[in-house]
């Protein structure tokens, strides 16, 4: 039981680190990426490939797994850069919901070019750390378990700090509360959107380097553990970074918990644990609360 | 009748098409067709009509075809299973819709996701019930004993498919589609003229949920045979898409989008490896391309045909004539120490007044002084944290906007909130919803009481719409309106609901100075026949004009109340709105 709460919080937190993508460009923009898993499954190949190519070239391992961050976050920040400007920004007057569709398509296009480079079979990503097993009382944790719990907290913080502390985290902020009054200021929206966005897809990429070794890597990957990234954001409240967290640690360790009985419950548990927080929550755990005003 | 000729042909051509292209798998492709298109016909309905949003429709297709294949297989015949089946899927679609009540947006776009994967999961994993990935064999269906071969079965499907559209269509031009359209356009002021806005957003779920149910049964005895691969999330993803690319909300494009969706890829098939590239590539081109949906950008390039001209001629002049009038213009309006806190913050605070009518009761303040949200309170759109509101003897503090409409109050907004697609006289029409006695049946087959009906009301809508002097724009679609045209109809809309208080909150805010004319001209008109006002107002002018009494809020709280003269030499209020002691010796001079 305890095993299955250690391993559901380092699940939850790779679907954390996911969910503030979701986070960061919708309070920008009130849009999100919907292929947002299809983003993190090419983190996760495009990861695999850089991190295989610098260790056979004989780097040492700690470097080329900083190099491959850096390579998947830089990949995937100038995607975002793209996606703003080809799925979101035309679209911004349109039907309110075309987002959801433009995003889609982008993501299945992505979907169906990583097919077309690694193949359709799951490729195994052995973890750089190899798959030793350390022991804590009763748990049991792989190091590369260990290497993502840290990883989290380090994503977290720099986040948080980026968001709560620096300049550029309060412009965000600014055209989060009021994108009119920003601009009068200063502030560029659509540069902040497109900030927002490549943020979010860097986040998505370094997800998946790290939840790679723990599940299949391959094209498909992605739709489920965006889904459930989506879920996390939305049980925490989609407006609050730290329920957002909360929402994903949650979300694992439920996960975790009900797949000691059963898988086909462990998928399952995921959405009857957000049907029920919605029933009496609409706007998440930790969401707000807005009065419309007329 | 130039309808039926149209539905006539299109049955003529889908009846000879067998004979036209005696080819099994062609056939096969338009019965795939047909039911997919119903499936996006009913999303469309939901999506385009309601303002709803639904990202797993896929698991009422779902359900529609296992119920019904369920109860084939314990022996029932082939079209109690489908009604089974369609029942089903209705109740299953009042539940989502129930579940999601209160979310909105990505929220309630996350309810929908969540039921669409958990019927994926139930039925992959399920097995013993639903067959899983295995597949459920079904036994070939038969219509009353006639057993249904492939091109029976696709005139089976052809009949039905024409039966849903027609249906549909006739929902949609009725009051039903009318106020399915009102609530996507505005929640609040749908519920302000008397629509349980609840309960519209269930049914529309139910109704959406009930022809995809049909669908889903089709499919499952296309081939007497189906699993479950064929009910993932890209699937309802599909489905959207094929609403949003013909065109949400209008009504050829379900046909268009199924084409897009259904065959297209159809076509892109032998491109294996590349189909999902060519398609995102489509799909992503014609969001960018036709943001409304191809037959939506096809409408907006036919110039507007001269619709107005229809039938306004008869009502054009303005006319005092009104028959819609209040009929018992009592009217006690009491608020009781009524408190209203947003988080610790107290907008109104401690506030009684009475309101006897037929008066017209001036509600002024400076700005924050708590107008709105005693606006609000007194339409039911929030309920007080503290004290009573009691209307006609009855304590009416926790009344919903829609109930509050139903005893009499009704308002209009400040920030606009007219059913911006539909016509200016569908918005009046709108306010007739407690008045309309025909039930769904008769709207859904439009019945000669419909046809009766529609046109009495369609008639006084027109001489409301005189009233207000807005009869010559009764078939301008709302949203093309300037401001002060638009507060008149919101005025005409509201008189719909026949109210004996009506709530004008800043009606003059945006006017030309001649529509601040034409506007003070109605509420001496809709005094002079009985109803109640309560006005909210920043123009001194018109509130100092027309008012009887006037009751003045400064920080949430009453600070003075009156007839014009008084208000007018109450030195709170000069205080209120022009600073203390020292700024008024700036001013006076003394």
């Amino acid at each position: 039981m305890l095993q299955a709460v250690v391993s559901g919080l380092i699940l939850g937190s790779i679907y954390a680190i996911i969910a503030q993508g979701y986070y960061i460009t919708y309070i920008t923009t009130r849009t999100m990426n919907f292929g947002q898993g299809d983003f993190l499954m090419l983190g996760a190949l495009l990861g695999l490939t850089s991190y295989g190519a610098m260790a056979t070239s004989g780097m040492p391992t700690v470097l080329s797994i900083l190099a491959a961050l850096l390579i998947v976050a830089a990949v995937m920040s100038l995607l975002g850069w793209g996606l703003e400007r080809v799925a979101i920004r035309p679209l911004q007057h349109a039907h309110s919901i075309g987002w959801i569709l433009s995003t889609v398509a982008v993501s299945i296009m992505i979907r169906n070019i990583a097919m077309l480079i690694w193949g359709r079979n799951v490729i195994p990503f052995p973890s750089p750390f190899g798959s030793e097993v350390v022991r804590i009382g009763d748990v049991g944790i792989t190091r590369h378990e260990l290497f993502i719990a840290v990883c989290a907290i380090v994503i977290m913080a720099c986040l948080f700090f980026f968001l709560n502390k620096s300049l550029l985290g309060k412009a965000l902020a600014a055209v989060a509360f009021n994108a009119d009054a920003a601009s009068l200021m200063g502030i560029n929206p659509r540069r902040m959107a497109v900030l927002a966005f490549a943020l979010s897809c860097a986040l998505a990429g370094i997800g998946g380097i790290l939840v790679g070794p723990i599940t299949n890597t391959a094209f498909f990957m992605g739709a489920t553990l965006g889904l459930k990234a989506f879920a996390a954001a939305i049980i925490g409240g989609l407006e609050n970074p730290l329920g957002i967290l909360l929402g994903g640690l949650l979300l694992g360790v439920i996960e975790q918990v009900f797949s000691l009985y059963n898988s086909a419950y462990k998928d399952a548990s995921a959405f009857v644990l957000i049907l029920i927080v919605l029933i009496f929550m609409p706007q998440g755990l930790l969401g707000k609360k807005v009065k419309e005003k007329f | 009748m130039k309808k039926w000729l149209i539905y006539g042909a299109i049955g003529a051509v889908l009846y000879a098409f067998p004979w036209i292209f005696p080819n099994s798998y062609l056939i096969h492709l338009a019965q795939g067709f047909l039911y997919t298109y119903m499936v996006v016909l009913g999303l469309n309905l939901l999506v385009g009509l309601s303002g709803q949003l639904s990202l797993g429709h896929a698991g009422f297709f779902a359900i529609g075809a296992y119920v019904s294949g369920l109860c084939t297989n314990a022996g029932m015949p082939f079209v109690i299973s489908m009604v089974i089946g369609m029942g089903v899927c209705a109740l299953a679609g009042a539940v989502v819709a129930m579940l999601s009540l209160r979310a909105k947006g990505p929220y309630l776009a996350m309810v929908t996701i969540a039921f669409g994967l958990l019927i994926e999961i139930i039925a992959n994993r399920w097995v013993d019930v639903t067959g899983g990935p295995a597949g459920m064999y079904l036994p070939e269906p038969d219509l009353f004993g006639l057993p249904l071969g492939v091109v029976p079965y696709y005139w089976f499907i052809c009949l039905l498919t024409l039966a849903v559209t027609v249906l549909a269509d006739n929902l949609v031009t009725s009051r039903i589609g009318r106020t399915f359209q009102a609530m996507g356009n505005s929640e609040v002021a749908a519920a302000t003229v008397g629509v349980n806005v609840r309960n519209w957003k269930v049914l529309a779920f139910a109704l959406s949920a009930l022809i995809a149910g049909i669908a889903g049964t089709l499919f499952a005895f296309q081939n007497a045979y189906f699993n479950s691969d064929s009910f993932t999330f890209d699937k309802s993803i599909l489905f959207l898409v094929g609403v949003i690319v013909g065109g949400a909300g209008t009504r050829l494009g379900p046909v268009v989008g199924t084409l897009i969706i259904y065959l297209l890829p159809q076509l892109v098939q032998s491109l294996y490896d590349y189909h999902l590239l060519i398609f995102g590539g489509i799909l992503l081109f014609s969001l960018i391309a036709l943001p409304d949906g191809i037959v939506g950008g096809l409408m907006r390039l036919k110039k507007p045909t001269q619709a107005g001209q229809r039938q306004t001629d008869a009502a054009v002049a303005e006319s005092d004539e009104i028959g819609w009038a209040s009929e018992e213009p009592n009217a006690e309006l009491a608020m009781e120490k009524v408190v209203m806190e947003f988080g610790g913050y107290r907008a109104v605070d401690d506030v009684s007044f009475a309101c006897q009518g037929p008066e017209v009761r001036g509600l002024i303040g400076p700005n924050g002084s708590g107008k709105s949200t005693t606006v609000n309170l007194l339409t039911g759109v929030y309920a007080p944290t503290a004290g009573k509101i009691v209307w006609n003897g009855r304590d009416v503090s926790a009344y919903p906007p829609h109930r509050m409409a139903k005893v009499g109050i009704t308002r209009t907004f400040q920030n606009l909130q007219l059913f911006t697609e539909l016509t200016v006289l569908e918005n009046v029409l709108v306010g007739f919803h407690l008045h309309y006695r025909t039930g769904f049946a008769a709207n859904l087959f439009h019945t000669a009481g419909f046809k009766r009906e529609e046109q009495q009301f369609r008639e006084k809508a027109l001489s409301l719409l005189a009233f207000v002097g807005m009869a010559h724009k009764a078939e301008e679609t709302a949203a093309n309106l300037s401001y002060g045209e638009q507060r008149l109809v919101e005025i005409a809309r509201a008189m719909a609901v026949k109210p004996k208080l009506l709530i004008l909150d800043e009606p003059a805010a945006g006017a030309s100075h001649y529509e601040v004319e034409k506007i003070m001209k109605v509420i001496r008109k809709l005094k002079s026949i009985g109803i109640s006002i309560i006005l909210v107002e920043h123009h001194m002018e018109i509130v100092m004009n027309v008012c009887d009494r006037i009751t003045v809020l400064d920080f949430g709280k009453k600070i003075a109340e009156g007839d014009p003269v008084h208000i007018q030499n109450h030195p709170q209020v000069i205080e209120a709105y022009l600073g203390g002691e020292e700024v008024r010796k700036l001013v006076v001079g003394t």
